[in-house]
């Protein structure tokens, strides 16, 4: 434990029970210094205005996850979920739930890393862990065998984007991407790093303001933008893909009318960009699906705010519009499932039927009275590029289709280890868990 | 789709950030407005956290892993001194504790810890706070039945105010008793004067919001409708 009394306790010789009292009082009066009630103005911060003396304040917009909510569904209780913040332990879940393929095995591989996020592998083996809500980039490193965390950055602004290329970490906070170079040599001193490119989020905006980072084959650095909200016409640079160079800062956009991505990965034939991406929400529990998405080529546009799914034209923005002005997804993936990250697996532990098809974690749906999801499924994917078969790989983590919540986990990104194992983390818990295989 | 909860910046940049929660208009009265505050329970805090002082050191010399529930009860004490024995507030201005849901309560003493949420008597207890001794303290407080210190209203004015909490929709997220769930606390119970402070700070959008679904909520009451809400939720059962 950790209370405010402890620095001073570890400093005290057991005899010294008097001193504590003493600094027990002493730790105290502070607090209760601030409290008496003076008989002057309150300070600016303290109070919120009195009924009565303010102009009432312009209306707050509805949170960004209400937004586009139909009248009829103005007394609906469903709601997104939030992490548990503080993390918990894994001998306090129902691991033993889990269902993988005959053959596969699943574990914990670290817990104890709150709101465990994206990931990316350091050259020297350090794992890197993102946060959304939180504020920190964590490191887990092997000492004999013994995996400790190191929080090795802090402070930032919802850093969800990590990536890690030729000895630097880039990490995306929403307002502007970061590198961090030779930082394996110095965990527990990485610095502010330098900036990469800032003024990302202008505007501050509502909605789907975090960041998913990766390098592409290019040596530039993919990004996206999310949609302001529910449903609204994003401006130039929301809702889109965009890259850029981290050499120069160079900025360009490279795909539109995606609502928001939150994982990206490349063929490892082709190099052609495939990405999930999040439908609208408040149509219906089946309407529109989640998508994933191929972009051969810069400069393809997906459909949102007008047309989603590929061939659903927005009941609102979709007016006049065809969806065959749009890029077509590569497949449908369910309704409010949330996909968030995606792998090609190109490792060799795994069987052969595996190899170049894609991982995708689902987070899983909120707004859906039957929900889906909670899971890591695989999409097979044939020769041409097309999507054969969509399976589930990893369940178990959902508990109950009509519960609040429905679920004990929630998968977010997956990494795929130097031995072919996938990783596949938990923001839920704060837990990362890895799947292997022996034949 | 299901990205979708996370801090929301607050209109005008640090807006949501610069509330100063549990300590609101109520302060400026003049009037103490807290046991905790008071002479009378100056000694009974100070000698609370010399015990838990005296047990963390023990805790410490004995190299004790695991909190166990007496341990952890003992540590709670540091929390009882304003909260209310067993986390059961008898200050009108401060929170029960006792009864909310786990996860609630660990949120707020995490953002409590991060400064999102900002209070200056909350601060010193929670800066060192590490996640397992919230956990902890969120399993100690969430098991602790809730007492209802509050009197109902009578019946006439306890309708009126249902049919105000049904038209502000605060059951959809509360719960259908208002009894809370995971990240979302409790109100039938809760402290009168706390309810109000917390519903004109969110109203006044300067009440730490982790959605923003509060901060929206808020805007629909009407300032006249709150005594009388409050005063509901308060003598729930």
């Amino acid at each position: 434990m950790s209370l405010p009394v402890k620095p001073f306790l570890q400093r005290l010789s057991q005899p010294a029970a008097a001193a504590a009292l003493t600094t027990a009082i002493a730790l105290a009066l502070p607090a209760l210094a601030q409290q008496p009630a003076p008989a002057t103005p309150a300070p600016a911060t303290a109070a919120p205005a009195a009924p009565t003396a303010a102009p009432t304040p312009a209306p707050a917009a509805p949170p960004s996850w209400m937004q586009g909510r139909s009248d009829s569904d103005a007394a609906s209780t469903l709601h997104p979920f939030a992490p548990i913040l503080t993390g918990r332990p894994a001998k306090e879940l129902p691991v033993d739930k889990l269902k993988v393929p005959p053959g596969f095995k699943v574990e914990v591989y670290v817990e104890g890393i709150p709101e465990a996020r994206s990931m990316a592998m350091g050259d020297k083996g350090t794992l890197f862990v993102s946060n959304r809500n939180l504020t920190n980039v964590y490191a887990v490193v092997d000492s004999g065998g013994k995996r400790e965390i190191k929080t090795v950055l802090k402070g930032l602004k919802s850093p969800n984007g990590i990536a890690f290329d030729k000895g630097t970490l880039y990490v995306a906070e929403r307002h502007r991407i970061s590198r961090f170079d030779g930082i394996e040599d110095k965990l527990d001193n990485a610095g502010d790093g330098k900036v990469v490119i800032d003024n990302l989020d202008p505007t501050s905006q509502p909605g789907h303001f975090w960041k998913y980072l990766a390098m592409g084959p290019d040596g530039k650095l993919y990004f996206n933008v999310g949609s302001p909200g529910n449903i609204v016409m994003p401006s130039y640079m929301q809702a889109a893909i965009h890259r850029v160079d981290p050499k120069t800062g160079v900025m360009e956009l490279y795909a539109t009318g995606v609502r928001n991505s939150v994982g990206f990965d490349w063929h490892p034939g082709t190099k052609d960009l495939w990405f999930t991406n999040h439908a609208r929400d408040w149509v219906n529990d089946d309407t529109p699906h989640d998508t994933l998405h191929r972009a051969s080529k810069k400069g393809m546009n997906f459909g949102y705010p007008f047309c989603h799914q590929g061939d659903f034209l927005d009941p609102e923005f979709g007016k006049g519009r065809s969806c065959s002005e749009f890029d077509k997804p590569a497949t449908k993936l369910g309704a409010h499932i949330a996909p968030l990250g995606m792998k090609f697996y190109t490792g060799k532990m795994f069987p052969a039927e595996y190899r170049n098809n894609i991982f995708i974690a689902m987070h899983g749906s909120w707004n859906r009275s039957t929900k889906q999801g909670y899971n890591v499924m695989v999409a097979k994917v044939d020769g041409k590029g097309n999507v054969t078969k969509l399976e589930p790989f990893l369940e178990g983590f959902l508990e109950n289709a009509k519960g609040d919540p429905p679920m004990w986990g929630r998968p977010v990104d997956i990494l795929q280890m130097k031995d072919g194992s996938l990783l596949v983390s938990d923001d839920y818990n704060g837990v990362i868990y890895r799947v292997s295989y022996k034949k | 789709m299901s990205e979708t909860l996370a801090p929301r910046p607050a209109p005008g940049g640090n807006g949501a950030r610069r509330g100063n929660a549990a300590t609101g208009s109520r302060r400026t009265g003049g009037a103490a407005s807290s046991a905790c505050a008071r002479g009378a329970t100056l000694a009974a805090i100070v000698a609370s956290v010399a015990i838990v002082a005296i047990v963390a050191l023990a805790v410490t010399m004995s190299g004790a892993g695991a909190a166990d529930n007496a341990a952890v009860a003992e540590k709670a004490k540091l929390c009882v001194a304003c909260h209310g024995p067993d986390g059961n507030s008898t200050d009108p201005a401060i929170p029960t504790i006792a009864g909310q849901p786990k996860q609630f309560i660990t949120t707020q003493l995490v953002m409590f810890r991060e400064k999102n949420r900002r209070n200056d008597q909350m601060l010193p207890f929670v800066v060192n706070l590490s996640n397992a001794d919230i956990n902890d303290f969120g399993t100690y407080f969430a098991a602790q039945p809730m007492r209802v210190a509050a009197t109902a209203l009578p019946d006439d004015k306890a309708a009126e105010a249902k049919q105000l909490v049904t038209q502000y929709r605060c059951n959809q997220c509360h719960g259908p008793d208002l009894k809370g769930l995971q990240h979302i606390p409790r109100l039938a119970g809760q402290q009168p004067d706390y309810l109000r402070t917390q519903l004109l700070g969110f109203k006044a959008m300067t009440r730490f919001d982790m959605d923003g679904n509060m901060t929206s909520a808020a805007q629909a009451v009407n300032p006249a409708h709150i005594e009388l809400i409050a005063s509901y939720l308060a003598g729930l059962q």
